[in-house]
């Protein structure tokens, strides 16, 4: 079955991998963190807004890009996580083993 | 006392005690008049980054002139106080220095604290923000893109020694030659004006950009000239400007950015 993805679901999947790296550079400690977080934001994002709203997409992947870059810097070492967020965290599961454990 | 005096030399009819006052009676009643209310219409662009999925709309505000300051951003600051808080802009100085109220009124990029209210009652005020930019909220434009061109034309002073002593010495001739660029406050109206910005906005620097990377070449104290020209020595961080001339019309500190991508084409097309 060929997966053809439009442009605009390229760039969303390629800015969450990017997110998911730089999960890869923070301490081993505050990964589970900082992945909730990059986990929580994609999925409320996505269901904030219908599919086909190109131009709210390409608002909230501009609004992301320039979190993740400042996610990014290195000196950057731990994220906030609140009670929404583990709550959902807690009946979503991430589905990928993480490798720190 | 004297207005007494003068209504005697102009020989009035009043033929009773000759030594009246200047406040009389009438004038002691006299109310100061009233002013008729002026109901002005603004008309002003909103968007809010909380429901991306709803479309920007024009708002419409009615303030009363003879109630407010008489620019601009004195009508925003009182409909954000009285009418709407959730109206949002950017503002600092209030006097045309800062270049936070950068926003496009009427068709034209201005500063907001610097555009004087239209009195004509009959036509409505459009705010937008400045054109072809990316919103953050509202009235206030991104902005990142646009300093993180400034930046990358290195906008300090760079000399290959050290002074002999003290400090690099400049002739009031050479500091002349600064004048009209330095004024520069970097408000973002001239570039955001520019057609060719719209279309080109990573590639070409914009006139303001432009104008300060002149400011350091034409500076006698800052020896990395060769440098800063061979920068600009590509096909479009320079010449994608078609000397369209919106930035000189519309900066409202009145710079020429234009004569200053004019000399920079020179320079860089006789070396």
């Amino acid at each position: 079955m060929s997966l053809r993805r439009s442009g605009l679901q390229k760039e969303v999947l390629s800015l969450y991998r990017r997110a998911l790296r730089l999960v890869r550079t923070k301490p081993p400690p505050t990964r589970p963190k900082f992945l909730l977080f990059i986990r929580y934001s994609f999925h409320k994002n996505a269901r904030s807004i219908s599919p086909r709203d190109v131009s709210a997409i390409e608002h909230l992947l501009r609004k992301g890009k320039r979190q993740i870059e400042q996610l990014e810097d290195p000196s950057v070492k731990d994220c906030w996580v609140g009670e929404e967020e583990r709550r959902w965290g807690i009946s979503n599961p991430s589905l990928t083993r993480t490798r720190t454990e | 006392m004297s207005l007494a005096r003068s209504s005697l030399a102009l020989n009035n009819v009043r033929t009773s005690a000759v030594r009246s006052l200047a406040t009389s009676a009438a004038r002691r009643q006299a109310v100061a008049q009233e002013r008729q209310p002026i109901q002005k219409e603004f008309k002003i662009y909103r968007w809010n980054p909380d429901e991306p999925a709803k479309k920007p709309t024009l708002q419409s505000y009615t303030v009363d002139l003879n109630a407010c300051g008489p620019m601009v951003l004195d009508a925003l600051i009182k409909i954000k106080n009285e009418v709407d808080p959730t109206l949002t802009f950017r503002r600092s100085c209030r006097e045309g220095i800062c270049g936070s109220c950068a926003m496009n009124i009427d068709g034209q990029n201005t500063l907001a604290c610097l555009c004087r209210i239209d009195r004509n009652a009959g036509k409505d005020t459009k705010i937008y923000p400045l054109p072809h930019m990316y919103i953050v909220k509202d009235l206030v434009p991104d902005l990142t893109l646009f300093y993180k061109q400034y930046k990358s034309i290195e906008p300090f002073l760079k000399n290959h020694k050290l002074p002999e002593k003290g400090e690099y010495l400049q002739s009031p001739e050479d500091r002349r030659k600064l004048d009209g660029m330095y004024e520069c406050i970097l408000c973002a109206c001239c570039s955001t004006s520019c057609p060719s910005y719209w279309w080109n906005q990573d590639e070409y620097l914009g006139p303001a950009t432009l104008m300060q990377a002149y400011r350091w070449m034409a500076d006698s104290r800052d020896t990395y000239g060769r440098e800063r020209k061979e920068k600009l020595q590509n096909d479009l961080s320079l010449y994608r400007c078609h000397t369209i001339f919106n930035c000189a019309r519309t900066c409202p500190k009145g710079l020429n950015p234009a004569a200053a991508i004019a000399k920079i084409k020179l320079e860089l097309a006789s070396e």
